[in-house]
């Protein structure tokens, strides 16, 4: 064999997943954020870091090119696979460790349509952007090899460049107006980031000397928030981040690190919305008519504190007490008793609720007084908080507590009670109302803040792109 | 006195230096592996080592219209000046090199880490990467006058700035113990100048790894070896300039200083996961409205102690 054969297994001992959620894949990304834990395969932040693409949940239309552009950022060598349910997990993560131990398919890119896997490992002297899919594959879609099967076990295959650009959603370049004229609403400032971009058109050919350097915008200039003249980027945020609700899409207009303004575009659509979101099952399920217990609905309304609670501690950079939050997740969601999680629980709540690092850090970012919340419609625990960032935060862990108190609880559970996110209103899921009020809470913040804000009301991605839940009249 | 090794030290260092490095690695793995319900075993500590050649076989990224000098350039840098900040350091009673402004030296390689960490923000041409290294200025901004006091603590106390002679001074009595600010202002511009833990708002989480957020590759290799090489030689540094150097009972001078050495590494690789990232723009309205002048007055005492003398 030849010297890449160690470091390749190297990699497949190792790999970097990049865990990416389609609207409904709640239930799969918590598997997989589990296992991934517990065989400390280590979670890509960017698609540079990943060596595998792992797509949790159902099959979504809208969010296929984002997902396409995600994988042509990832470097060689590289494997893919979805997993529509949490079964089809484990086997989706041993067939692309499998693929990235296999050197075979590293320097035969042309054979990838006949690779089932779908391994397309980009190769390629002629790269000169991006990892050169983009003048092979970057008009028209045609590329997307037909192999990408829908059952929801087989590998997502496919290198498929439908738009030929780089992956910027992820990770914060602006748009390139020739490729994402769409997204740029109209009356913008006609102006761009200079150093947001790295989406490639495909060559230096594909621009007449007229055109932008490299087909990138220039930035323009606009107003800072003291009046002063800055240059002004435009980035999209979403739909995929770390940490971030995933498939939720913003536009985001940064002077500086500072949040000008703050669009989010409507939810993905094309699939996954058709069932209840996990998250507010229990509920669903008893609006429907079906008897459950109280204590099923505490338990998911305090597992689902705690997955909100991980997210925000990851998203503040407490890397210690976020992993906390997402093991007592785990374990309420396994079935534990309350007997089990109450220490942990209890103790949990102290160390984050009294941190006065974690305070100082967070105070006085994102406040949402309960009379803005009620007039935009939002419930539950953000609009009970009244109040900032460590309010909400603090509002998450009470009601946590009191939730494990409650696990063994058999009385029916009333549809009426607030879910997790709150109850609904309008007849729609509550995670639209948050989203509404998100714009406003986020204008003037520094990029970071802006982030804590989000992750503090964690709207649901499933609760977005779900039909409107019915109430009871 | 401090003596000038022989030549063959020149690779010595560095070895040392990556030996104590892959140990806060494995220390950090450990911790990491309790935290999330792993068992803790031998295997557990050396996965991360597996980091090394999954690195070595990733294709480097290339991107548009990035700056490719420069970005190869700032990610040099890092781990580069780490290696360099190193030669000042005497290992027990010898150093690699004894400059008579030994402390200048050591703060002036953390500096160039400033430069490159920029431009390694600055050359892959995409947002948040930028913005990634952006946050590291600011964050210097916060810690490096402080640190500098801290600096100057040890400095002024021995009336040298050679770093064998800040070691000599402290017979008897470690500048720790009469200056503890000084030394946690030191340990917190430990962390900070190799951006981990409560201090890795440049690399952070919120934007998908910034100024790391692009990197894959040889250069992703070399920012993290960069910044846990930083975060050892931070350590190492803290012996001479607070604990009193190789000196101890018993043992050799180079085993204490290895000893001491280890246990600074531990106690910073321990606060790693115990805090939450600071936000340069919360921690710079502390640093220069708290640690500024608490740093000053600190640097006073030693300064009166002196002239007392």
């Amino acid at each position: 064999m030849d010297l890449t054969a160690l470091p390749l297994r190297a990699a497949a001992a190792r790999p970097h997943v990049l865990l990416v959620t389609t609207p409904g894949g709640t239930a799969t990304r918590l598997a997989a954020e589990r296992q991934l834990r517990l065989q400390d395969l280590p979670q890509a932040r960017t698609p540079a870091d990943a060596d595998v693409l792992l797509v949790a949940g159902p099959e979504c239309r809208g969010l296929r090119p984002a997902i396409d552009r995600l994988w042509q950022s990832l470097p060689a060598p590289r494997a893919r696979a979805r997993a529509a349910t949490p079964g089809a997990l484990p086997d989706a993560l041993e067939r692309c460790r499998a693929e990235l131990a296999e050197p075979r398919g590293l320097r035969h890119a042309e054979h990838r349509h006949e690779n089932p896997a779908g391994v397309g490992p980009d190769e390629g002297p002629d790269a000169e952007f991006g990892n050169g899919r983009d003048e092979r594959d970057g008009d028209g879609g045609g590329a997307h090899d037909g192999h990408e099967r829908h059952d929801g076990h087989g590998p997502d295959g496919g290198n498929g460049g439908h738009e030929g650009h780089e992956a910027g959603e992820y990770h914060g370049s602006h748009d390139s107006p020739g490729s994402h004229g769409s997204h740029e609403s109209p009356g913008s400032h006609g102006s761009h980031g200079r150093h947001g971009g790295h989406e490639s058109h495909g060559s230096h050919s594909d621009h007449g000397d007229s055109g932008p350097p490299w087909g990138l915008p220039m930035a323009g200039q606009g107003e800072d928030r003291d009046g002063l003249t800055l240059d002004q980027l435009h980035v999209p945020l979403g739909p995929f981040l770390a940490d971030w609700p995933d498939g939720l899409a913003a536009r985001l207009t940064l002077q500086g690190d500072v949040v000008q303004r703050l669009e989010f575009e409507r939810p993905p659509v094309g699939g996954g919305g058709s069932c209840p979101p996990f998250w507010g099952e229990p509920w669903a399920r008893a609006a429907a008519g079906e008897r459950v217990a109280a204590g099923e609905g505490a338990r998911r309304r305090a597992a689902a504190h705690a997955d909100s609670l991980g997210r925000l501690l990851a998203v503040a950079g407490w890397a210690g007490a976020a992993t906390t939050a997402r093991r007592l997740r785990d374990d309420l969601l396994d079935g534990a008793s309350s007997a089990e999680l109450r220490p942990g629980v209890r103790r949990f709540a102290r160390r984050v609720g009294r941190s006065r690092t974690l305070y100082w850090l967070t105070r006085g970012t994102g406040v949402l007084t309960a009379e803005a919340a009620r007039d935009a419609g939002v419930t539950g625990p953000a609009a009970r908080a009244d109040g900032d960032v460590p309010a909400r935060y603090r509002t998450w862990l009470a009601a946590l507590v009191r939730d494990v108190d409650r696990l063994a609880d058999r009385t029916p559970l009333d549809p009426a009670e607030d879910g997790p996110r709150g109850g609904a209103a309008d007849g729609r899921w509550p995670s639209a109302a948050l989203v509404r009020v998100l714009p406003g809470l986020l204008e003037g913040a520094e990029l970071a803040a802006a982030r804590l804000v989000v992750a503090s009301l964690d709207p649901d991605p499933d609760e977005l792109a779900a039909v409107p839940r019915e109430v009871d009249a | 006195m401090t003596e000038t090794a022989a030549w063959w030290s020149l690779l010595a260092a560095p070895a040392l230096l990556l030996a104590g490095a892959v140990l806060a690695v494995a220390g950090d793995a450990l911790l990491a592996a309790r935290a999330a319900g792993r068992p803790a075993t031998v295997r557990t500590a050396l996965r991360p080592l597996l980091e090394v050649p999954r690195l070595l076989a990733a294709q480097p990224r290339r991107l548009p219209a990035a700056d490719r000098l420069l970005w190869r350039l700032g990610v040099v840098t890092v781990p580069v000046a780490a290696v360099l900040s190193a030669l000042v350091i005497p290992f027990g009673g010898t150093a690699v090199a004894d400059l008579p402004v030994g402390v200048v030296w050591f703060n002036a390689m953390e500096v160039l880490t400033w430069a490159g960490l920029w431009l390694a923000g600055w050359g892959p041409n995409a947002a948040f990467s930028l913005i990634g290294g952006y946050r590291f200025v600011a964050q210097g901004l916060a810690y490096e006058l402080p640190l500098m006091f801290a600096l100057l603590s040890a400095a002024t106390a021995a009336e040298s700035l050679r770093v064998g002679d800040i070691a000599q001074a402290q017979h008897g009595l470690w500048f720790a113990v009469w200056m503890p600010l000084a030394f946690a202002v030191y340990l917190a511009g430990v962390l900070a100048f190799s951006f981990l833990g409560p201090f890795r708002y440049p690399a952070g989480e919120d934007v998908a790894a910034g100024v790391l957020g692009e990197t894959s590759g040889v250069d992703r290799l070399l920012l993290e070896a960069g910044r846990w090489l930083w975060l050892t030689s931070g350590a190492a540094m803290a012996v001479p300039l607070f604990l009193g150097g190789g000196a101890g009972p018993g043992l050799p001078g180079w085993a204490w200083s290895t000893l001491k050495t280890l246990a600074v590494l531990a106690v910073l690789v321990w606060v790693l996961r115990r805090m939450p990232v600071v936000r340069a723009d919360r921690y710079v309205e502390f640093a220069w409205v708290v640690l500024v002048p608490l740093t000053l007055v600190q640097v006073l005492v030693p300064a009166l102690v002196v002239l007392g003398r």
